[in-house]
Parts: structure tokens; sequence; C-alpha cells
């Protein structure tokens, strides 16, 4: 049953994409705006811009350019950037590590954080744990990334002095930034946890290992926490575009090299290869996370699922 | 007497959530918000574009209890006008997307088929998007402005109305009093418009007002990116953004309304989380 | 189970490896090698090309060296070329080159790089700055003669240009293209080794160094041993950086955090005369701004003065026309320099029709003086914007702001949908008039929309009909005046250049020897003992 649905969606994928690279292609066009601007300096003259328009290519119909460019993707081409100047694939080389490094910390800091907030919720009896927990974990989801993101470098980076301001120097680089995006990822993920561990907790055969004399914690790690574990990824995977979100602003406000920075830069730039390809492969995540989501959901406890929409 | 007056809100439904402590303070709190922002051409003790460049980042002091920003003017009257800026763009916005995405979301769960299915799948796509790129580009296409930020906004939570009003149809279809109407010779317009969605509604509207909340954040990281009200307009966001420049010589501006954002979207999740309660619509509502 | 005991060993082993390859990537400061921040000026170089770039930055003038140098006095100093001679006419320039300079890659660098190189300029952006060379003459290795097609007394300024550093003629012409993109061979006193586009730039001592110019104090290789150059696009990050010590060296510090640096026992600032003009260029094509009184009044209305003293706190100077004071072609007739004078522009206003009306603006048949002042997303503009739409209030003009993107701003100006915009200019060059008011250049970069005939005779005989710097000076003096007289646009402000540096970690000459911090200062950086 799941297998059919696996592969129903993995085949809807390829048209979804064709359809959002014209989306892609369209509205970067659409931009007011072009690269050649960016190209051109205090000097030359206006024929020169008309002709780097040519040698790109952009005085073309926007039909011939979108065929052009997609027949270049399908073959593993991403293209020239025009402002940048260096093969499209290079940049992205260059700058995936980074977002992948942040964005890679960040689901972890999220996930161990949040399972342990989960649990603390679950754990405690009383209402006082739970409704600290919720508190935290309110104050961590709705606050705006950005602002937290700019008390924490006032705190820790400037007053404090423990972390560096900006950039990507060393491992010291990596923590303001993962706590930005982390604090609004764990309060998914301790929903997500506490929810299943009372859904898991309830079933008999907990009371069995129970009546067993097994010790709380044991249970707890041993039996109920892996059952946490495939809700937790799912609601990650779900929202992964929420997060990669997050890394864009985080690489803004902290001058971090990344992905995002490409985009906002390029973008900023019109320089169409870069953004349309940055975008395409942004989509694919969403599209590939949201999959692995719908997958894991599908094969997951009913009464879990609930939690995880 | 107090006894007397919440017996009373009590037999209304959804006012049984100021009953409760965190109802309370979180509904007061909203509710004394909505009265500022009304009210503050005759609240603010300064006006909120006249530049006194000679003040200009003052420290927090009784002349200003939140300091001044770069151009000398008071922070606390740029707040609370930001107030009315962020409320009104966040709820229009949420008001918009609620009115397209229940339409959408109640034509797709009445019809069915290949019809819902394609609708779904747009919508799915623009959720699972970063809401940020999407505002930016739309932002970009349009031109930075209000308009182009409530547009962004309405586009950003469509799909949660589309979901959340499509599964209530879904689920409501199949009651027998649907099949007597339509037996009777209702019209798909009369069935859906008179019978379904005003049942619907409940979670909805609540749900909305969560997502008013949620509104006011992608405002200021709009205005925070350049992209919202245009200066001198004051908006939560866009002080935050020029108040960046001033991080270690001023971190007032952007403090202050970094807290009346947080403050006000904790107020909302709070209360509308009482709201569930007392609507008793928890398992309708999908957060 | 198992499942979870595997789990948490898997992660923690992940979690170790990462932050030991993480912590290995990290570029470890080495004594006698300084960290750097571009000025946000010069961010967002894409390749170290200076024929085919449109974008440089300073670390570029470290890897390769110019034929002449120029001082900040404006005058030209000997560096690669160790004498030159004018012919009388014009139409010839000799040269006299160094012994015994070695590009990185062990090429020899001679008479016959000249001439290799003068025609790799064709088709690319920096064209123009040869235009006027017709022919390279190679007479011996050491000597070489440019034939003219026209006198041209700019062209010490364009060799002295960073566009044209020499790059070594072999890898260049080998590598094509891809020249400037990961390799870039200069005579420079530092070598490329790392370039990640919009992030760092790494540059290694050349130790064979020998041939600096008078202008530095050291002459031969550069003290330190390497310097790292971040892009930091936001100016207050930059500065945290430099007070936290993630930085040594600011190139560009804003005025707001000039009290507080000043203040720092362990920060040295110097100040240089600026490069540039901050403006407000005038829709000359939209009504009422057609009307040559309204752009009077408007310029009129501008307080230069108040701008300076509160955004400024008085650092940098008063612009009063369109060119910086240190060019010699910026001394027109005083009846033209733009000052503030609020009555004289009210009247203005009234003489050409508008009349102030009961909410405080101007109103003309029935239409009220409403007018759009665009600018770009960028904290010195902004403040600037908000400031002058203050003033333009007081005088009755309602100016309504748009922040826009760069790049969409530039479209908006080719729409001719502006009226009022504030922006600026980095050029220490008198034909930046042509740069902005040609009428080959309406929309972007003319934003004034200005096209007239007499502008155009002036602008054709500066550019291209003067034979000596004196009679270029006078032309470009014309040109300058009649710009003014029509009101095209209004200046605002004249910033001034300011660099800080950590004096516990290096030492920086006192006395910048160039208009812009460059390898002649560099090549005197040391760390501090």
């Amino acid at each position: 049953m799941i297998l059919k649905y696996a592969i129903q969606r993995l085949l809807m994928i390829i048209p979804i994409s064709l359809a959002i690279s014209v989306v892609i292609f369209l509205i970067v066009h659409l931009l007011p705006g072009d690269p050649i601007d960016n190209l051109i300096r205090v000097g030359s003259s206006p024929e020169d811009k008309i002709a780097l328009a040519a040698k790109y290519g952009l005085d073309r119909s926007l039909f011939e350019q979108y065929f052009l460019w997609i027949f270049q993707i399908m073959k593993g081409d991403f293209g020239q950037a025009i402002v940048l100047r260096r093969p499209v694939a290079d940049l992205i080389a260059q700058n995936l590590p980074y977002s992948l490094r942040l964005g890679g910390f960040a689901f972890l800091f999220s996930s161990l954080v949040g399972i342990m907030l989960g649990i603390i919720a679950w754990a405690s009896h009383n209402k006082w744990g739970e409704q600290i927990v919720k508190g935290v974990i309110l104050l961590g989801s709705t606050v705006p990334g950005f602002w937290l993101a700019l008390l924490m470098i006032l705190l820790f980076a400037v007053t404090l002095g423990w972390f560096p301001v900006s950039g990507a120097r060393d491992w010291t680089a990596l923590v303001l930034p993962v706590l930005t995006i982390g604090f609004g990822g764990i309060a998914l993920v301790a929903r997500v946890t506490r929810v299943a561990l009372l859904e898991v907790g309830k079933q008999d055969f907990i009371t069995l290992l129970h009546a067993k004399g097994l010790s709380r914690s044991t249970i707890l790690f041993r039996h109920l926490i892996p059952h946490a574990l495939l809700p937790v990824v799912t609601i990650l995977a779900l929202r992964i575009g929420w997060i990669l979100g997050g890394a864009v602003t985080v690489e803004f406000v902290f001058a971090r090299p990344g992905l995002g920075s490409l985009l906002i830069r390029a973008l900023g730039q019109r320089d169409y290869p870069v953004v349309q390809a940055s975008l395409l492969m942004l989509a694919l995540a969403v599209m590939i996370g949201t999959l692995i989501g719908d997958l894991a959901q599908a094969a997951m406890d009913p009464r879990i699922r609930e939690a995880t929409k | 007497m107090t006894a007397l007056i919440l017996k009373k809100l009590s037999t209304f439904a959804a006012l049984r959530a100021f009953t409760t402590a965190i109802g309370m303070f979180a509904g007061g709190f909203l509710v004394l918000l909505l009265l500022v922002a009304f009210f503050a051409p005759w609240i603010t003790p300064y006006d909120v574009a006249t530049q006194n460049l000679a003040n200009s980042n003052a420290a927090p002091s009784w002349l200003h209890i939140m300091g001044t920003d770069e151009f000398g003017r008071d922070v606390f009257s740029r707040v609370i006008y930001g107030a009315r800026t962020s409320l009104s763009v966040s709820a229009t916005a949420i008001g918009i997307s609620m009115f397209v995405g229940m339409l959408l979301g109640a034509s797709a769960g009445y019809f069915g088929g290949m019809f819902e299915r394609a609708v779904m799948t747009v919508v799915d796509l623009t959720w699972s998007f970063p809401d940020i790129l999407i505002a930016l580009i739309f932002v970009a296409i349009i031109g930075p402005g209000l308009t182009s930020t409530t547009f962004a906004i309405a586009i950003a939570y469509l799909a949660q109305f589309t979901r959340l009003t499509r599964a209530q149809i879904v689920r409501l279809k199949s009651e027998t009093f649907v099949e007597a109407t339509i037996n009777l010779g209702a019209t798909p317009a009369r069935v859906v418009l008179v019978h379904l969605l005003p049942n619907a509604l409940a979670p909805v509207i609540v749900v909305g007002m969560l997502a008013v909340g949620d509104g006011i954040v992608l405002e200021a990281t709009l205005g925070f990116f350049g992209l919202g009200a245009q200066p001198p307009i004051p908006s939560w966001g866009a002080m935050m953004s020029s108040g960046t420049a001033q991080l270690y010589l001023a971190p007032w501006v952007i403090i202050y309304p970094g807290v009346a954002v947080a403050v006000t979207v904790i107020a909302v999740n709070l209360f509308g989380d009482e709201l569930v309660q007392a609507l008793d619509i928890r398992d309708r509502v999908r957060s | 189970m198992r499942i979870l005991r595997k789990l948490s060993l898997l992660s923690s082993t992940a979690i170790l490896s990462a932050g030991l390859i993480t912590m290995g990537l990290s570029s470890a400061s080495m004594a006698g090698s300084a960290t750097v921040a571009f000025s946000t000026g010069s961010l967002g170089t894409t390749s170290y090309d200076p024929i085919r770039s449109s974008k440089l930055n300073s670390a570029t003038s470290l890897i390769y060296d110019r034929l002449v140098e120029q001082d900040a006095d404006q005058s030209f100093h000997p560096h690669l070329a160790t004498s030159w001679e004018e012919s009388a006419d014009g139409m010839s320039w000799t040269f006299k080159l160094r012994k015994g300079v070695k590009f990185h890659d062990g090429e020899e660098f001679n008479a016959d790089t000249i001439a290799s190189w003068i025609p790799d300029f064709k088709d690319t952006p920096n064209a123009y700055l040869v235009a006027a060379i017709k022919s390279v003459e190679v007479i011996d290795p050491l000597t070489f003669k440019f034939v003219m097609e026209r006198p041209e007394p700019n062209l010490l300024y364009n060799l002295a240009s960073i566009f044209m550093g020499i790059p070594g003629q072999k890898s260049y012409d080998s590598l094509g293209k891809k020249y400037g993109v990961t390799t870039a061979i200069g005579t420079g006193p530092f070598k490329l080794t790392k370039f990640e586009i919009g992030l760092t730039t790494v540059v290694t001592r050349n130790d064979d160094y020998a041939w600096g110019s008078d202008l530095s104090k050291n002459q031969g290789p550069a003290h330190l041993d390497s310097i790292t150059f971040r892009e930091i696009p936001d100016q207050s990050t930059a500065f945290l950086e430099l007070k936290t010590g993630g930085v040594d060296l600011l190139m560009g510090v804003p005025t707001d955090f000039l009290t507080i640096l000043n203040a720092e026992k362990n920060v040295g600032v110097i100040n240089m005369a600026g490069t540039g003009i901050s403006y407000m260029p005038i829709n000359t094509t939209s009504a009422p701004f057609d009307d040559i009184k309204v752009r009077q009044a408007t310029a009129l209305a501008v307080n230069q003065k108040a701008i300076l003293d509160s955004v400024y706190k008085g650092v940098g100077s008063q612009a009063k026309h369109f060119l910086i004071d240190t060019l010699p072609a910026g001394d027109v007739k005083p009846e033209l320099l733009v000052s503030f004078d609020q009555a004289k522009s009210k009247a203005l206003l009234k003489e050409a029709g508008w009349v102030m009306g009961d909410d405080g603006v101007r109103m003309k048949d029935g239409v009220p003086l409403k007018v759009k002042l665009f600018t770009t997303n960028d904290t010195n503009f902004k403040r600037l914007t908000q400031v002058v739409q203050a003033q333009l209030k007081d005088v009755g003009m309602d100016a309504v702001i748009t922040v826009f993107d760069a790049s969409t701003i530039r479209d908006e100006y080719k729409k001719s949908n502006h009226q009022l915009a504030v922006r600026s200019y980095d050029w220490n060059n008198a034909d930046i008039l042509e740069w902005f008011f040609s009428a080959t250049r309406l929309g972007y970069p003319n934003v004034s929309m200005w096209t007239d005939k007499k502008s155009e005779e002036l602008k054709d005989t500066a550019m291209t009909k003067s034979t000596t710097s004196a009679e270029r000076i006078a032309n470009f003096k014309a040109y300058h005046e009649h710009v003014l007289s029509q009101h095209l646009f209004v200046p605002l402000y004249q910033p001034a250049q300011h660099i800080a540096f950590n004096k516990d970690k290096i030492t920086v000459p006192a006395m910048v020897r160039g208009p812009r911090f460059r390898s002649q200062t560099f090549v005197d950086i040391d760390v501090a003992k």
C-alpha cells in the first residue's frame, strides 16, 4: 500500500519539478532590472550594454531562453553565472557545504533539545513542569528569528565575547546561527515527542514492562523514545521549508557563506542562472523533504500522526 | 458582582476563554493593544515623524521612556504607531487569505476528485516553500510597500486555510443532513455556502487569529529586509531593520519593537489556545 | 533496544567528527598575518581580472602593479615605469621601464608585455581606458612608445587606475575567460592564494618583490606574511568585528562609530579626503521639475550644513557642486555654488505658481506639490533621504519616499518613474560629469534625464578635444558650470574616508600616500610588537 503511494509520489516529482521550473523562470525574468547593469561600469558606452546582452542570450524571446535553460539543466549543466562569471555548479559547490553544515547542526540541535524538553513535559506530572516547558517553547518559536539573532550577537558576541560576530572562520561561528534556527525547531519537536510518548506510554506492553519491574528510565530510553524518533524526523522533514527559510535569514544577519547568501546576492544582481538554479534546488529539497515526511507519516501510528500535522 | 459577570460571559462559548487566568491576561492584553492602536494619535507623547537630530540615539529616560532613534524620534510613540501598522497589515492579509482559502478549500472538499487533487497540490507547494522567499520575490516584482507585504503574507498562509476548510467540508459532507438538503434540490453553491461553511467557521476563525500572530512576525521580517512600510511610517520590522545599524550604539531601538512583537504574538497564541479549549474544537484544529 | 544505543553512538560520533572537521578547516591566525574588512562600496568583486572586470577592490592593487601611481595630492609617481615623456603635440608618449621585474609565475616584465597587454582591452568594459592609444611601439626591452589617436591628458590617470594593473601575459592568454577566477598573476607585493567569491580573498607575500614605488617607505617585500580580506555587507557587523578582534583593519568606517573608535585606546583611526559625493539628481523631464525655477528651489531648500552636523556629526564636508574638493575642475564661479537659502527657495516656488496650502503643502491649479523620492536600501541613504524629506516639507514640498533594492531602482530610472532620488558616486576624476549627464546615457546613469545641445558640445570638447592637462581642466570646468546652472541635481554631502585598525595587532603608516588606501600603504603595514 505504502509502496504504491511512494511510487506515485516519486513519479509526480518530475511533472511538478517541470511546472516549478517554469514558475521560477517566469518570476525571475519578471523581476525589474537585469544583470547587464551590474556588468557595465563608469566609462563604458551604451553599445557595450547591447553587445553584452546579446552575448548572454538575453535579447532572445522568453520561450527560447526557457527551453535553452531547461534542456541545459536536464543534461546536468547548470550553466554559467552572468554577473559572477563562473560555472553555477562551482558556486553551488562552494556554498552548499556551509548551508548543509548549518542546517544539519540546526536539525541535530532541534531534535536533541526538543526531545529532551518533550520528555520533561511528559514526565513531569505536575502542571508546572509542563507549563515551563510550554512557555520556553512558545518564546522560542514565536519571536522573529532575526531579532533573536541580533540579541544573541549583542549579548554573546559583543558583550561577552564568547563567539564571533559574523562569518564562518571556525566552529565557534556556528554556535549562534544554529541556536537561532534551532530555537524554532525545538517547539515542533518537543510537542511531537510529548504526544508520541503519551500515546505509546498508554499501550498495554508498557504496562506489562512496568509489571515486570523494569525501572522507568529503562522503559523510557529503551522502549519509548525509539517510537518518538520517527515522528521527530517526520515533522522536521515536513517543515524543511521553514528550516531553509530560517537559514536564509540567519546567513544574512551573520554574514555567513551559504546557499541563502548566494541566492540573496544573486537576486540583488539579477544573475538569472544562479537564482534559477538555487531556487530549483531549494524547491527540490522541499519536495523531497515533504515526500519523506509524507511517507513516514503514512507509516506511522494514526494517533501519533495527528500530532505531526 | 464579578462572579455574576463571569457567569454571564460563560454563556457565550467563545467568551469563556476569558475566564481562565491565562485567558484573562492574554485576552486582556490583546484588547488593550487594540485600544492602544486605535487611540494612538491621542496617546502618543510625541509625533512619530518629527526629527530632532540633536537628540538622536538617546538612551531611555523619563523624557523618552524607550529612548530615541537615529533621527531623535521617540521610540515609544513609534512602537505604539507600529502596532497600528503591524496589526492592520496582518489582519487584512489574514482576512484575505481566510476568504480565498475558505472558498478554495470548500470547493475542493465538496467537488473532490481531480479538482481537489489539483488545488491541493498547488496550495501545498505554497505552504512548504519558505515564506520569506515567496514574500521576497513577490515584493521584488510588485515593489516595496504595505500593499505587497499584505499580499505576500496572504499567499504565505493561503494553504493553511484551504487545507483546514477542506478537511472540515470533507468531514461534514458525509453527514445525513447534507444528503437530505441535496435531495431536496439545493444547488452546490447553496449547500456549500449556507450549510457547510457556517459549521466549518469556528476552527477557521481561531486558526485565523493564530495566523495574525504569525503574520505580524512575517511583516516584521519583511520590514527587516527593507521591503515593508516605507519611511517614515513606523512598523515594528522597519524599526528593527534601521536599528541594526545602531546595534551597539542604541540597542533599545531594536529591543523594544522586538519585545512588542514577541509579547503580542505570545498573547495571541495563549489566547488562541484558551479559545480552542473554550469552544472545544481541539480535534478540529490542526495547528 | 539496540537501536537506541546504536543511534546514540552514531550521533555522538557524527557530532564529534563534524566538530573535528570544522576545527581542522578553521584558518589558524598566523603571526605576521592580518584580517581586513572591505568597505561596503567595494563588495562584490567577481574576479581578479582587471581587464574584464567592472568591479574591483583594494586587494587587486596588491596583486598587480601599475606603470604609475597617484599620490594624495593628485601628482603621479613612477612605479613600473621609471620615467615618461609626452611629445609636444600630445600624439605620442615614451615610457622607460624598471629593470628586473618579474611576474608571480616567473615570466619577465618588459616592453613586450605592454605591447601584448594593451590590445587585451579590446571589447571589454574597460576598453575606453586605452581608446586614445592607437598602437604600442617597442623601442627596446625597457622602452616603449604609445602612438596616440588623439592627445589624451588623462592618460596618466588611467594608467594609475586599478583597472590598469598589469597581468602576466602568458597566463592571461592561456587561461582566457577563466583568468582571474582562481588564478591571478601579477607583479605585485602579494600573490592571490584563495578567492571565495563574495566572502574572502587571501593573499600571501611575494618574497621576490623588490620594486615598490617611492610612495612606500618599504620598497622590498612586504612585512606581513599574508592578508585575509573579508566581505562584510553590514557596516555595524564590520564595526563589531573590529571591536571583538575578529578583524584587524576596517576599510571604511561609518561616521556613527567614529566617536566610539576615536575614544578607544587600542584603535587607531586614519582620516583621508573623500573620493565621492552624495547627491540628489532631479528628473528634468518630470513635472514639476521641468521648470527650472522649481529645480532651483529644490536645490536651495536643502541645508547641507544641517545634514553635515546632525546626520554625520560634523565629519566630512558639505558638498556644493558635483565634484570632490580635490579636483581643480570643481573650482567654479562662486555664484554657481549651491547653498541653503530657504527664503529664496520659497520665493522661487511662489514665482513658479506654487502657493502654500493650508496643510503645509503647496498647490498649483488644484494640484498639490507631491513628489516621488526614491533611494536604495542602505542605512546612510535612508537616513539622508528622510532628512531631505523633512527639509523639503519645510518649503511646502511633500516628498513621498520609496526604498528599492539596487537592481529594481535602476529599472525605475530607465522607465523615468522617479522624480527625485538620493544616491552617491565614488570617483576622483572630472569625467564623472560625462557619466552622469551625457545624453547617451539617459535613464541610468543619467538619472537627471538631461539632454541639451550645449551640454553635449561642452562634454565632447572636454572628453576628446583637450590637448593638455590645463586645457582639460578648463574644459571640464566649463561643462561643470553649465551643468550647475541648469540645476540638474542637489549636492548633499561629501564624505571623508576613514580607516580604523587595531593598534595592538598591527601598525599602519600615519600618512597615506594616495587618494585611496592601496598597495603603497599595505606594504608598510607590520605586525605590532
